[in-house]
């Protein structure tokens, strides 16, 4: 009876022990890791401009932090000067956006699936993001005076192009922010053959001054296509005049050349009273100097 | 009717009362030979080199924020007004008494107040001088400082307040001008030139007076005339920088009652430094004939008055919000009631009103050395309610402060910051030293003309 409860009573103390240190031992371990954090992005705008995205940043203690000034090579496929993509350094955001250099057109014509390695110094950071060369088509059509945005993705295998299913989308309206969805839905899924027909029910949106509205298909972070953006004009917009009226009022808002007539009137009213009256104190002074020109007072 | 008799008749008891008191009257060159400025003896000049070593720190805490920016101050994105235009305020509230002592008492045909004219003038003049100078202190690009005027509009406040800090300058440096002609011509004469260091300097400013009757009459004119003038501009300049404020909407700010309220605290701030000043200056000077308890009395009653008006709008200004306790203003309250600025907010209250108001409320408090302890109370629980006003709301926007780095929520002045700051109080001081070195503090022609007149008064009676 005694000897278990001395064992309980040791098992006790464990567990306290244990309670309060095993936290405390946690988070050192926690504190005391940073982890290294690189992301490669592939954009591919209106399936003309393509262009890499890099993000470098440390993670600790739940805070990531942006690594500023670091040196990436970047190679297509092999490690070799003559794949070189970029040698470029992390901005203040830890962000470094590349170009394809001209000379790798034809390389990149080869194939349709390529290979991005990030180098930094002698070190491979990053070998496994694969790209498959993808087309995103977006169309408008009108059905029964329905108006619909249709989308088709593609992707390319052995120079041709084949319908890619499953493919999340968005598809909508380029807005200041973001885009703003064409119809009921967040995002689309592409169907079995590729295709995305979205019946568009924004209706009466604001547009440029002709009305037009910049409509816009975006697959984001795909895992084999990469981030793909298409966009198209279409005059299905309210055309937006900027009322100059609301800018040439005389208000408080308003520039320095519109002043509300009241407040001009009231300031330079204020202004030329105090100030003629200084003048006015000026020429009392002048006069006293004259006066003191003449001489001393005459003895009475 | 009788009633104003026999205040009148108190009023003249007691102006007799205080003459037998001082021996009056004074003869005319014993006059002279006291008011004339006097060289700085081994504690002015010890005062005079701690003020040049003061402005010189803070010059070189300005040129480090010149060369390497506002960065070096500890103002971010959301306190982005710190001390700097907290001293902007107290010294724009300070350079109000001028407009006090001199016109307002004057226009009342008080003629107590004569010894105490110059002083509150000079306090005036140095202290908007230094006004204008932080504001371009606060400045991250004062090279760009004519473009306020090149590219200002007329609908922002901070061009009105540039326009009235302007104009209120000049009418006070009027206000200082004009009567010290007569003065001039004493001072031109008193000493022969080689003697006088500051002879070419009387000769410059005032040599044309020679005294004609003419001149009195033109000059008094214009006194007048500036008298009436500086009590709506002095009015304009404290309500135009409280509306820098009460146009922001910020917790704390968002005031109708803004402008009286800054108004009566700038005249309470004013009257203190000014028992501050005629307490040093007849110390220093031995002015005891001149500055006597009988103005302190005056002067005692006086603060105790804006004392209590400013009081009164301090309570208007917390209590009624602190009623209503609206969301937005609840933290911000609740940090100068109980919060991180509780300590320096009671302070505030107790040591720059509650405290003089009940020392010089009693006859005994209202003696010089009473007065100069109250009158510093005064000036120091001014400047720490001029932070109060100007950093705390900064810290409660009525959005919160989110995604911001940590030193964005907090603030303390930089090194650099109260370098600066201190710098300018030493610079509006110093240059107080310089005025009170070449001019006379109190009036000599009018306190010759004042004692004449009681002799011959006394002589009739």
């Amino acid at each position: 009876m005694k000897k278990a409860k001395k064992t309980l009573r040791y098992n006790l103390l464990l567990v306290l022990v244990i309670s309060i240190f095993l936290p405390t031992l946690v988070n050192a371990q926690a504190a005391s890791n940073e982890t290294a954090i690189l992301k490669l992005h592939y954009f591919n705008i209106n399936n003309n401009v393509q262009y890499l995205l890099l993000e470098s940043s440390t993670k600790k203690n739940k805070v990531f932090t942006p690594q500023k000034n670091i040196l990436y090579k970047v190679y297509l496929d092999t490690v070799s000067n003559s794949n070189l993509i970029s040698s470029i350094k992390t901005n203040d955001a830890g962000k470094a956006k590349m170009f394809f250099p001209p000379y790798l057109k034809s390389h990149w014509d080869k194939s349709s699936t390529h290979m991005f390695i990030v180098m930094k110094g002698d070190e491979e950071v990053l070998t496994d993001y694969y790209i498959t060369k993808a087309r995103l088509e977006i169309d408008t059509t009108t059905i029964d005076e329905i108006k619909n945005i249709t989308v088709k993705v593609s992707k390319e295998d052995n120079g041709k192009l084949f319908p890619v299913p499953d493919v999340e989308m968005k598809v909508g309206i380029q807005r200041l922010v973001g885009v703003l969805s064409g119809g009921d839905e967040e995002t689309y899924t592409s169907d079995s053959s590729g295709v995305v027909t979205v019946p568009f029910t924004k209706i009466n949106m604001p547009g440029d001054s002709l009305g037009n509205l910049i409509l816009v298909a975006k697959i984001e972070d795909n895992e084999t296509l990469g981030n793909i953006t298409v966009e198209k004009k279409a005059k299905w917009g309210v055309p937006m005049v900027l009322s100059e009226d609301f800018f040439s009022k005389r208000e408080l808002w308003s520039t320095r050349f519109r002043s509300p007539y009241w407040l001009l009137f009231m300031a330079y009213a204020i202004i030329i009273g105090v100030y003629s009256t200084l003048i006015y104190l000026i020429v009392q002074l002048v006069k006293t100097i004259k006066i003191g020109k003449q001489g001393p007072p005459p003895l009475v | 009717m009788n009633l104003v008799w026999k205040i009148k008749q108190r009023s003249c008891n007691k102006i007799k009362k205080y003459k037998v008191e001082n021996n009056n009257p004074i003869s005319r060159d014993r006059i002279i030979n006291d008011l004339v400025p006097k060289q700085f003896g081994k504690r002015g000049m010890i005062w005079t080199s701690i003020l040049i070593l003061i402005c010189l720190i803070g010059a070189y805490a300005y040129y480090r924020q010149l060369t390497k920016g506002l960065v070096v101050t500890n103002m971010r994105d959301y306190v982005s007004w710190g001390i700097y235009i907290s001293n902007f305020v107290f010294f724009v509230a300070i350079s109000l008494v001028g407009s006090l002592i001199t016109a307002i008492l004057r226009l009342a045909d008080v003629h107590w107040s004569t010894p105490l004219t110059r002083i509150a003038e000079i306090i005036a003049v140095s202290a908007i001088v230094f006004a204008s100078l932080i504001i371009i202190v606060d400045m991250g690009r004062p090279e760009r400082f004519m473009n306020l005027f090149l590219h200002g509009r007329l609908q922002s406040p901070i061009i009105w307040d540039v326009t009235v800090i302007t104009t209120y300058f000049f009418i006070s440096l009027f206000l200082l001008y004009l009567p010290l002609l007569p003065d001039l011509k004493i001072l031109i004469a008193h000493r022969k030139p080689s003697v006088n260091k500051f002879h070419k300097l009387y000769v410059f400013l005032g040599s044309f007076w020679k005294g004609h009757k003419e001149q009195f009459r033109l000059n008094d004119k214009s006194i007048n005339i500036l008298c009436v003038m500086i009590i709506p501009v002095a009015f304009c300049i404290h309500t135009v920088t409280s509306w820098l404020f009460a146009t922001t909407y910020r917790p704390g700010w968002d005031s109708t009652n803004f402008g009286a309220y800054f108004i009566s605290g700038a005249f309470l701030v004013g009257a203190g430094a000014v028992v501050v000043a005629m307490y040093v200056f007849r110390r220093y000077y031995k002015l005891e004939k001149y500055i006597t308890e009988f103005h302190f009395e005056k002067m005692g009653k006086i603060v105790v008055m804006l004392g209590l008006l400013y009081l009164y709008f301090n309570i208007n200004e917390y209590l009624i919000p602190a009623f209503k306790m609206k969301k937005a203003e609840e933290e911000h309250l609740r940090e100068l009631f109980s919060g991180s600025y509780s300590i320096m907010f009671w302070f505030a209250i107790f040591v720059g009103m509650l405290i003089p108001i009940f020392i010089l409320i009693t006859k005994k408090g209202r003696k010089p050395l009473p007065m100069f302890i109250a009158g510093i109370m005064v000036v120091v629980g001014a400047w720490f309610k001029r932070y109060l006003i100007v950093t705390p709301t900064l810290l409660h926007p009525f959005l919160p402060m989110q995604n911001v780095p940590e030193s964005y929520k907090h603030y303390f002045p930089s090194w650099e910051e109260w370098a600066i700051a201190m710098g300018s109080l030493a610079g509006a001081l110093l240059v107080i030293t310089f005025f009170v070195r070449i001019l006379p503090i109190i009036p000599i022609y009018e306190t010759i003309i004042e004692q004449n007149e009681e002799s011959q008064k006394d002589i009739a009676v």
